[in-house]
């Protein structure tokens, strides 16, 4: 699939705020930088998994550091390219293809403006399903591929290389001092691995998914008198392993914020439209957590948590959350993938240190 | 001593308001169509006001226009002169030039004089490259030789570092004298792109400004006024003629901040929301501590998105013109069309033939227009009915604005105010003050001198925190002095910040607002 107009972009970049699940980062910025590539006539090609040979070199290209730096550096617009030079020195090849390290907020777009820049096709995949803080919480990782050598650098030049490590999560650690050190927002290539591994241990499809759900949205304004009904159809397909339900129904009532160790975390209240009884929580770590409804426990990491407006269905990343929004909740499943015991180690509740057991949101108990 | 006179202005889209005032009370007001001629139109209200008062003109000291008329050009694309677009951040930013996401009539009508110039800070306040002043001054030459009048100025981090844009325009001013220059700085706030559209909206406006503002100023001596000319800004204080010509972007949301401001004053009340209900949309705004509660989210103009200081209010499609309907479930349909300023044609109690909300207050005894007679076949309970879906309407807007589930006052301003008589949940009374219909006007007469700061503080440093505030609110109170406010008279309006998320640093986004009596020694001389 060719994307070459400004609507897929915003699509896309929609669709990533919901799957960002309230964090990773405004794609706004990873917007602008797609628009530029197409307005000079710069398109990028999103592949399938399997047309890729099976010893194809694909490596992921991804953005660490703070939102707040962002919004003013913006993007050189070599920066990625050079990155990709480093890692095709490192290798001794060249590389085939990009694939998203996550799918949610800014990281889905940046790999497809560079994709656009360079000619090099974006795999319909990633490895995380949805936005997550740590490099490590990947299902590369839990399958065996690590993060290193991963190829950090600056607009100004300043490069670095985390060669090796031990595990991917002391990679993850030495990446946010360096990032610290190189002025809080940097770039990254990392994760190099075969087109096999991507078969196998990739979620696939899920950058289409994200397009799909953001057109959906779009289409849905149109087409329904409640959106959300238009989206649901995307979103819940249980022949398909999708799993969705709206988990609530209400307006927030309190936001409690504090920025912990370079953290967002908060937890959002809210009561239900109709009954001031129905009592909704969802904590935060700069994505949602864990959501629940009078006490129970609906929706837990790795399932997705999204907040949208009530009435338009537009998503809304959790920094932007007050007292008085009218939302709705969404709870999304996980892929499978993500769900197996091995995964919710690195990314389950416990990653995040909360106490309760995963359960997955088709199986709580709302309608 | 003699009485001192204000005449304060609200340009509105549908009506011009003028109010006389001398000191706190109102002499006399009007009401009026808006005219195609902003500036007529103005000077006529100012005609007609001091003709209904009858006093000694010698004694009208200030003359205060709260206009949307700029913004408006700016999004019906009028007037609009080609902008030098100075960017100060190279190496970064390059990845995204200005006007990426800026309509394609726009880029045209702007032209392409995009300059890129090495420089720009990191968050911490520290130069990752220094200022390119060799390109800035081929930049300006360019900028000669292309005939470019107007120039915007932005840099990577400048609200921590707004010397890197201030040394860019004295560069430019060296070569080029003439041009008149907007730095991001001054008119945006955190993110390059929405400061740098701030500025670039700022500049293109500013030919405008200057005429409208120059043939004010010839009207005032025709009418043989001696009184000075201000301009209400969105954070509902004066500037002055001057500085309106250099920020006609602060001038944007004059309309709802005046009417917020002017409900302040006829309600002696500093903490409140306010309900401005027009004949097609309501506005609703948050009072705190007397001043409209600002957004710092980015919002979109004209199809640009940008950052600059706006209240933050609320419109919604309810006013009393609004169209009644019921749906198939026989439940009420309020707009969101109207029959707008064709009220007294369409609507019922007018002999139309359209039902309004209008219609429903007439028919319930709280509005004496029109003829009650041909209102009195709509069933009470139906009426009943219709009016507490409104009642619905506006009480769910005022909780979207509210910061906690703690009740508090609403006052309703505006023509279309008699819409709410009875309860709104949420609030703890409901207060519809006398010559509320003028509210925005009131609210541009007794309008004080702002003065605001808006940057990057370090916490870190010694006295950490308080030190910061301190330093912080005696720039705002500097600039408030430079703007003609007396300085004992100045106080603090609020002190807002804002910590960076997802780092670890003691720099702190802080925004201070105060605001002064008007020095009046100084308007006198």
């Amino acid at each position: 699939m060719l994307i070459d107009n400004l609507e897929m972009v915003k699509d896309l970049a929609r669709g990533a705020v919901l799957l960002g699940t309230g964090g990773g980062g405004d794609p706004y910025i990873g917007q602008l930088l797609l628009q530029q590539q197409i307005r000079e006539g710069r398109f990028v090609e999103l592949i399938d998994a399997s047309e890729l040979a099976d010893d194809a070199l694909v490596v992921s290209i991804a953005g660490v550091g703070a939102p707040t730096v962002l919004v003013e550096h913006l993007q050189a617009n070599d920066v990625c390219q050079r990155l990709l030079d480093r890692m095709e020195r490192y290798m001794g090849r060249k590389v085939d293809a990009i694939i998203p390290v996550e799918v949610g907020g800014l990281n889905s777009i940046i790999p497809l403006a560079l994709g656009a820049q360079v000619g090099l096709p974006v795999i319909n995949a990633d490895g995380m399903g949805r936005a997550f803080p740590h490099i490590e919480m990947t299902t590369f990782s839990v399958y065996g591929n690590t993060a290193c050598p991963m190829f950090i650098e600056n607009e100004l030049g300043d490069a670095v290389t985390i060669e090796k490590t031990t595990t991917d999560r002391k990679t993850e650690d030495i990446a946010r001092v360096v990032t610290g050190t190189l002025g809080a927002m940097v770039y990254s290539s990392l994760y190099p691995m075969s087109g096999h591994d991507v078969k196998t241990k990739a979620i696939l499809g899920s950058m289409s998914y994200c397009l799909e759900i953001g057109r959906g949205i779009r289409e849905a304004r149109i087409n329904y008198d409640d959106p959300f009904e238009g989206l649901l159809k995307i979103l819940d397909q249980p022949e398909n392993d999708r799993h969705a339900k709206i988990l609530f129904d209400g307006k927030i009532i309190d936001t409690k914020r504090e920025t912990r160790d370079g953290l967002h975390v908060a937890t959002i209240k809210m009561i239900g439209i109709d009954d001031p009884s129905d009592v909704f929580e969802i904590e935060v770590q700069n994505e949602y957590l864990v959501a629940t409804r009078n006490g129970e426990t609906v929706c837990i990491v790795p399932d997705l948590i999204a907040t949208l407006d009530r009435e338009s269905a537009e998503p809304v990343t959790g920094e932007k959350l007050k007292y008085g929004q009218r939302l709705k909740i969404l709870g999304l499943a996980a892929s499978p993938i993500m769900r197996r015991p091995e995964c919710l180690e690195v990314f389950g509740p416990s990653a995040f240190g909360l106490s309760e057991e995963f359960i997955c949101v088709e199986d709580n108990k709302i309608k | 001593m003699q009485d001192s006179f204000r005449i304060g202005i609200d340009v509105g889209g549908t009506n011009t308001d003028a109010v006389l005032m001398s000191e706190r009370n109102v002499v006399t007001y009007t009401k009026n169509k808006t005219s195609e001629n902003v500036t007529a139109g103005v000077v006529e209200a100012m005609r007609m006001v001091i003709a209904k008062a009858e006093i000694d003109k010698n004694n009208i000291h200030a003359v205060m226009v709260g206009t949307t008329h700029f913004v408006n050009a700016f999004v019906q694309r009028k007037e609009l002169t080609e902008v030098a677009i100075v960017r100060i951040g190279l190496p970064m930013t390059s990845g995204i030039p200005p006007l990426v996401d800026w309509p394609e009539d726009l880029r045209q009508t702007l032209g392409q004089h995009t300059f890129m110039i090495a420089g720009g800070s990191y968050y911490t306040g520290v130069d990752y490259i220094p200022l390119d002043e060799a390109a800035l001054e081929s930049a300006a030459q360019e900028i000669k030789k292309r005939g470019l009048k107007s120039v915007a100025i932005s840099a990577v981090f400048s609200p921590i570092r707004p010397d890197l844009e201030e040394r860019a325009a004295k560069i430019i001013k060296s070569i080029s004298p003439d041009v008149s220059i907007t730095l991001s700085y001054t008119v945006g706030g955190m993110g390059l792109i929405e400061r740098e559209n701030a500025a670039i909206i700022n500049a293109t406006l500013q030919h405008l400004a200057k005429n409208v503002v120059s043939a004010l100023q010839t009207a005032l001596e025709e009418l043989n006024l001696t009184a000075q000319l201000y301009f209400s800004q969105n954070d509902g204080t004066l500037m002055s003629a001057e500085s309106a010509i250099e920020f006609p972007v602060m001038t944007c949301s004059a309309g709802p901040t005046n009417s917020i401001r002017g409900a302040a004053f006829l309600t002696n009340l500093d903490d409140a929301i306010v309900v401005d209900v027009g004949g097609t949309t309501s506005d609703i705004g948050v009072l705190l501590k007397g001043f409209p509660r600002e957004t710092i989210d980015a919002f979109e103009i004209g199809g640009v998105r940008t950052n600059f200081s706006i209240p933050d209010v609320l419109s919604i499609a309810l006013g009393g013109g609004t169209i009644v309907s019921f749906d198939e479930n026989n439940t009420v349909k309020l707009g969101p069309e109207s029959v707008g300023f064709q009220l007294t044609e369409k609507s019922l109690a007018f002999g139309g033939d359209t039902l309004t909300t209008s219609d429903i207050a007439i028919l319930r005894g709280s509005m004496t227009l029109g003829d009650a007679s041909l209102v009195k076949n709509i069933d009470m309970d139906k009426g009943a009915q219709i009016s507490s879906a409104i009642h619905n309407l506006i009480a769910n807007a005022v909780d979207k604005l509210k910061i906690s589930a703690e009740p508090v006052p609403v006052i309703l301003v505006g023509g279309g105010s008699v819409l709410v008589d009875s309860k709104l949940s949420g609030a703890s009374e409901i207060i519809k003050p006398e010559h509320g219909t003028v509210a925005n006007a009131i609210g541009t007469a007794i309008a004080q001198v702002g003065g605001r700061v808006k940057k990057l503080y370090d916490f870190g440093g010694e006295d950490g925190r308080d030190a910061a505030i301190e330093q912080a609110v005696n720039e705002a109170k500097a600039n408030a002095v430079a703007e003609g406010a007396l300085v004992d008279s100045i106080k603090v309006i609020s002190i807002e910040e804002y910590p960076m998320t997802h780092i670890q640093t003691n720099s702190v986004d802080v925004r201070v607002r105060v605001s002064g009596e008007l020095d009046l020694s100084s308007l006198r001389k």
